[in-house]
């Protein structure tokens, strides 16, 4: 079963068993956020290596490209505090 | 410590690949008890990435086949396999945490390492803009979803994968605006490749010629730079530089085992198998998961071990890569060491040729870690460590430390140290 998962409130569609980050470039989305120095982020190796896509679900970092989405789940870009 | 003595949890298989599988089975086979981690939501591994349900996969039928042979001895065995769940190091003790899914500590009598390939991308002015991904990850999405991503797409770099990337995208409809390729593989040379290979590489080209890909040998990817919305690849070509509009582009420079943080110096028997170990692909991959399952089961007093069979399937993949490689062998790039001073090497912590300038010439692997942070951010150096090494005239920057991958502080607080079934959760 597909359904809705919400990108900074947007609401994406995603296929049964897709990816965050698959559902997202899907979406028209590639970046995912920025890194602590400033670097826009997104897919980069797809299969868990190289920690590019990761986006935050419920306050953790998760990789995008390895998070199954489900129905309903909370997405956000990973906040950095800045001085 | 006699942790090590006490480990009487099953083996443990990191990798739910050809390579993880197969060892798996001859553990099995050998009357050990096997459990099998894999970060991704499904096993088969990058060559089986498994398509979304109700989705057609792309591959030919005999791959299927062979996936679907692999996977029903597996079941039969009873093997168990825990999907989504990371494996993040093997601790002094013994003690391997898992992540994920089925997170914990578990204290496996053994340890296959199966972790398959990394892809080695250059680095270049551009490579960490959004959309710039690696041919592998592109290969993934069309694998899962079963169609083609919208837009332009260029291929550069070099190897076999993305003339294999190029004619998956044109079966899919959407055929790449340019496969640009540093070797000049297209000669008589490719006549000496064993006949599976060659099979596969006419399959290949007689789809990109049908959709006129075209494929610029002889070429480099220089530089990618966004402007309004879409990316301008710079290519060097014989005739000068010239630049190309796409929307995605999927990098792509060779393959190389993805061993990264594995030391030898561990309390438990622990054998690589496949890419992780060599990278020669999926043939070699099944041969020589084979081939460490039962050198594990043998050092475990598993039943039934006895001489290992010899490996004529390695050493024809290991020959028939070798030929591919002199094959695709790049002609007269650009230099590393004359990339522009701002290019990134470091992707996690954007550290730049201009900062590992500035550490002076004589700089120790150890100062390069700590003090210039390259191969220090989360990806563990996967796709910094080759270039910086190479840059800084260094044979490899040292092994990075356990985990191997980020853990939640909220994952370790939930671990109990021990418990008598040398598991917890």
């Amino acid at each position: 079963m597909g359904g809705i998962i919400h990108w900074q409130g947007r609401k994406i569609a995603f296929r049964a068993g897709e990816t965050v980050a698959s559902a997202l470039l899907r979406a028209g989305i590639p970046q995912f956020g920025q890194s602590g120095t400033g670097l826009e982020r997104g897919v980069f190796c797809g299969i868990g290596q190289c920690q590019n896509c990761l986006v935050m679900l419920a306050g953790r970092p998760v990789e995008a490209c390895l998070l199954q989405c489900v129905d309903g789940m909370n997405l956000e870009p990973q906040q950095w505090v800045t001085q | 410590m006699g942790y090590t003595m006490n480990a009487k949890g099953p083996v443990l298989v990191v990798g739910a690949g050809p390579a993880g599988l197969s060892a798996a089975l001859a553990l099995a086979g050998a009357g050990l008890p096997v459990r099998v981690v894999d970060h991704a939501p499904a096993p088969g591994g990058a060559v089986h990435r498994q398509p979304l349900p109700g989705t057609r996969a792309t591959g030919t039928r005999e791959h299927k086949r062979a996936f679907s042979a692999l996977m029903a001895k597996v079941r039969a065995a009873d093997i168990d396999i825990c999907c989504a769940t990371g494996f993040a190091g093997l601790d002094h003790s013994g003690a391997a945490l898992l992540t994920g899914m089925r997170a914990g500590m578990v204290r496996p009598r053994g340890l296959i390492l199966a972790t398959g390939a990394r892809e080695l991308v250059q680095p270049r002015p551009g490579w960490t803009l959004p959309g710039v991904q690696t041919a592998g990850a592109v290969q993934t999405r069309l694998k899962t979803l079963g169609t083609a991503p919208e837009g332009r797409i260029m291929l550069g770099g070099n190897g076999p994968l993305l003339l294999a990337v190029g004619a998956e995208l044109c079966a899919l409809g959407n055929p790449p605006v340019a496969i640009i390729l540093a070797g000049r593989p297209f000669g008589a040379a490719g006549l000496r490749l064993p006949l599976a290979y060659q099979v596969e590489a006419a399959r290949h080209m007689a789809r990109l010629l049908a959709a006129r890909v075209p494929i610029v040998t002889g070429a480099h990817v220089l530089a990618i730079s966004q402007d309004a919305g879409k990316l301008l690849a710079t290519v060097q070509t014989r005739r000068g530089s010239r630049d190309i509009v796409a929307d995605l582009v999927g990098l792509h420079d060779g393959i190389r085992p993805n061993a990264t943080g594995f030391s030898a110096n561990v309390p438990i028997p622990v054998e690589q198998a496949g890419d992780c170990h060599v990278a020669l692909g999926a043939r070699a991959a099944l041969a020589d998961g084979r081939r460490a399952g039962l050198a594990l089961a043998a050092r475990l007093g598993g039943r039934g071990h006895g001489a290992l069979p010899h490996c004529a399937v390695l050493a024809h993949e290991r020959a028939a890569q070798a030929r591919l490689a002199k094959i695709f062998a790049p002609v007269d790039g650009p230099k590393l060491a004359d990339l522009p001073p701002d290019t990134i090497l470091c992707r996690c912590e954007g550290r730049t040729v201009a900062d590992l300038r500035n550490l002076g010439p004589d700089c120790t692997a150890r100062q390069l870690r700590l003090t210039g942070r390259f191969a220090m951010g989360a990806c563990q150096g996967r796709f910094c460590g080759d270039w910086v090494a190479q840059l800084a005239g260094h044979a490899d920057l040292g092994q990075p430390r356990l985990p191997l991958r980020p853990v939640a502080i909220a994952d370790l607080l939930t671990l109990e140290p021990d418990t008598p079934d040398g598991e917890t959760r």
